[in-house]
Order: structure tokens, then C-alpha cells, then sequence
């Protein structure tokens, strides 16, 4: 019986954290949905852009666009949270970039953010291009541009010769989906559309200052607009997976409640047939 | 005056999104100004300020740091670094970043942090300009 009691007391207190942490997860949520709305009108500018203008680039060559001829290492930007108890938030992340890096089977070197993906490398022993951003909550704006500026010295020096973007994106309240995209050389889809832009464009003052000036603005751009998204789907699937965990928990309460009292009624009978059994005598 | 559509964005969302008759903005070669049907063009933006003139004739003023100014099929997009409308500027506070700045540019420090430090005493300069 008092197993039963103190079973229900720890159970109880788990309860009390997991419902703590689903409030939190909640109310940074909502401000993290704004951070998105913000955002995607930046992101999603920027995006079309440039790989229109990739698209249309004839005249001239940037090292941005060219897709190299040999692959010699590539480079993941992975973006996972700080913290766990987030379902699969984190393991999804990271079973993306194992079958990612499955299929394409060339040496890496991962750009972590978050300390679980810092973490997650350094137990495979990966290569850590820079182990500055371990805090996915304290990245800021400024952040995203230095390290856009960064990783774009980085390509041009030919350290890696593909860069790639890990993070989740956020669909809805109940669904996120890891998603990996290809950042540098920047994408482009061929289309009809964008044909009669091709061979217009003006740059000033010439179309390779235009693009070095330009390709860390995207890179920041991209690498902000999918820390939103990942920083979101972080908090939706904590929240979710709080909420189960506090489902069982009163689940578990209850089932134990019964049984406990069921052994307390258990008790008194037995001690009643002993006192009737000790008067009859 | 004929018009054309402008959307104004940095990373901390949208600032304008509507008709507009003229856009002069600072690139990294100079001042440029945008009118309507202009021809594909797409240039990476300086500091300095901006200015836009609404479909109703009305300028308003702005402090333009970064990014890049594109015209695609009478579309003008400016996406910033950072972008403040002239009455949303904090005089006060890009005063203060601007003297942070001088001292720091007074002590020894190496090309990279020169580099730095000159760099916001140049968006501090481009705030106050604009904001007074």
C-alpha cells in the first residue's frame, strides 16, 4: 500500500513538470508562430530571386551558381534544439542527415546548431566546421549574417563544395517535417516564365559584385527563415508530445488509484473478518 | 504618374507593400532611382537613406542598411538588412551607438575590429541623418 502511495506521488510530480513544460512550450509557441509570419515574406523573396536570377545567368560565371564538377565534401548546416523532450524533433533531424549522407556517400563537415546536434556530432565524431552556434534560442539576426558571411568565404575557398540545410519545417500545429535543402550552388527550376527575364537583367556594377554582395544576404536569409521554422516545429512537438505525456500520467494516476484502493478496502475487510473472527471465538 | 508594385522586407517583416511612384535608395555604386517600368535590374544596397513615394504623391524617409534592390516584370523588391522609417528611428539611441563607436575606433585595435567599428559608426551616422 504504501508502495502504491509513493508510486502515485512520483507520478503525480512527473505530471506536474510535463503539464509546466507543455504551458511553456504553448505560450513561446505563439511568439515563435509570429517570428514565422514575420519572416516568410523575406524568405520567401529572397529565395525566388535569386534562383531567378541563377536561372538567368548567361554572361558571366560566379562560383555560387556553377555547380562543381567534382564533390569533394559537403557541408550541412544542422539545425536541432537545445533541449530534448521534444519527441522525435531531434532524432528526425538526425536520421535525415544519416540517409542523406547514405545516399550521397562523400566526406562532411556539419555546421551544428543547437546543442543537441552539437552533441549528436561529436558522438559520431564528425567534422565541426565551427561549434559557435550551440544555442539555438540566442541566435539572433546578426548571428545568421555572420555566419552566412562565413560560410560563404568558406565555399569560395573551396573547404566544401556543396552546402546543405537541415531543419523542420513547420506545417502546422500538429505536423513538422525535417526538410533538407540545397543552398549553395544556389537551385534553380528551369520555367517558361522566367525565360523572357533571363537575358534582361541589368546588374550594377557588375554582375559578380552584385552576387558577392548578395549570396551571404540569401544564405542569412535562408539560415533565419529556417531557424524560425525549426525553432517552431521545436516548440509544437514539445508541446504535443508534453501533452501525451501528461495523458498517461493521469492515466497512470488513475489506474493506481484504483489499486490503491482496492488494497486499502482490501485491508479493512481483512481486518474486520479478524476482529468478527476474534469475537465469535 | 504611372505606378508600380514595391515590396519593402527585412528579416523582421514587411514594410511596405503596395503602389509607388519612385523609390530612391543608396547601392554599393551610388544613389539609384526606381520609376515605373523600369528594365530588369538587380543591384546589392549600401548604406543610406531610402526614399519612397506612395501612389498618393506623398515621400517618406527611411534608413536602408544592406541587401539588395531587384526589378523583375515591373516589380520592384528591397530587401534590407535592416530598414527604419524615418519616425521610427531612435535619434537618441544611434547618438549613443555613434560615440560607442568613436571610442571605440580611439583605442589600438586590429584591421578586423577597425573594420567593425567603422562600420557602426556608419549605420549610427546613417540613422541620425535620417532620423533629424
Amino acid at each position: 500500500m504504501k508502495e502504491i502511495k509513493l508510486r502515485i506521488k512520483s507520478v503525480q510530480s512527473t505530471m506536474q513538470i510535463t503539464k509546466a513544460m507543455e504551458l511553456v512550450a504553448s505560450s513561446k509557441l505563439r511568439r515563435a508562430k509570429e517570428r514565422i509570419e514575420r519572416t516568410e515574406p523575406y524568405f520567401n523573396i529572397v529565395h525566388d530571386t535569386l534562383s531567378t536570377i541563377a536561372y538567368g545567368k548567361r554572361d558571366f560565371r560566379s562560383p555560387f551558381v556553377e555547380p562543381r564538377e567534382e564533390i569533394k565534401k559537403i557541408c550541412y548546416l544542422m539545425i536541432a534544439g537545445d533541449r530534448g523532450l521534444a519527441g522525435g524533433y531531434n532524432s528526425n533531424i538526425s536520421k535525415l542527415l544519416e540517409s542523406h549522407m547514405a545516399q550521397h556517400g562523400k566526406p562532411v563537415c556539419i555546421m551544428p546548431v543547437g546543442k543537441k546536434a552539437m552533441e549528436y556530432c561529436q558522438r559520431k565524431e564528425m567534422e565541426i566546421l565551427t561549434a559557435q552556434y550551440t544555442y539555438v534560442e540566442d541566435v539572433t539576426i546578426g548571428n545568421c549574417f555572420e555566419a552566412a558571411h562565413f560560410l560563404a568565404d568558406e565555399f569560395r575557398k573551396g573547404t566544401f563544395d556543396e552546402l546543405y540545410i537541415l531543419y523542420t519545417n513547420f506545417v502546422s500545429m500538429l505536423t513538422q517535417n525535417a526538410t533538407e535543402m540545397r543552398i549553395l550552388p544556389i537551385p534553380y527550376e528551369k520555367s517558361e516564365a522566367k525565360d523572357d527575364v533571363r537575358s534582361l537583367v541589368l546588374y550594377e556594377p557588375s554582375p559578380e559584385a552584385v552576387f558577392n554582395a548578395v549570396v551571404p544576404e540569401y544564405i542569412s536569409g535562408i539560415f533565419y527563415g529556417a531557424l524560425s521554422q525549426s525553432w517552431a516545429s521545436e516548440l509544437a512537438s514539445r508541446r504535443t508530445a508534453m501533452d501525451a505525456a501528461s495523458k498517461n500520467a493521469s492515466e497512470m494516476i488513475e489506474d493506481l488509484s484504483l489499486k490503491y484502493n482496492r488494497a486499502r478496502q482490501g485491508a479493512i475487510t481483512q481486518e474486520i473478518t479478524e476482529i468478527v473472527a476474534g469475537a465469535e471465538h | 504618374m504611372s505606378v508600380f508594385h514595391l515590396t519593402i522586407v527585412t528579416a523582421d517583416g514587411l514594410y511596405f507593400d503596395g503602389e509607388a511612384q519612385r523609390i530612391i535608395a543608396r547601392t554599393i555604386d551610388g544613389d539609384v532611382c526606381i520609376l515605373a517600368h523600369h528594365t530588369p535590374y538587380l543591384t546589392a544596397l549600401g548604406m543610406g537613406e531610402c526614399r519612397v513615394t506612395g501612389s498618393n504623391g506623398e515621400t517618406r524617409r527611411a534608413a536602408c542598411i544592406g541587401g539588395m534592390l531587384s526589378v523583375m516584370n515591373n516589380e520592384v523588391n528591397l530587401v534590407a538588412t535592416t530598414f527604419e522609417w524615418a519616425e521610427d528611428i531612435d535619434v537618441n539611441r544611434a547618438e549613443r551607438a555613434r560615440q560607442r563607436a568613436e571610442a571605440m575606433m580611439q583605442r589600438r585595435l586590429d584591421a578586423r575590429e577597425y573594420e567593425l567599428a567603422q562600420a557602426k559608426l556608419k549605420r549610427a551616422l546613417t540613422r541620425i541623418n535620417v532620423g533629424k
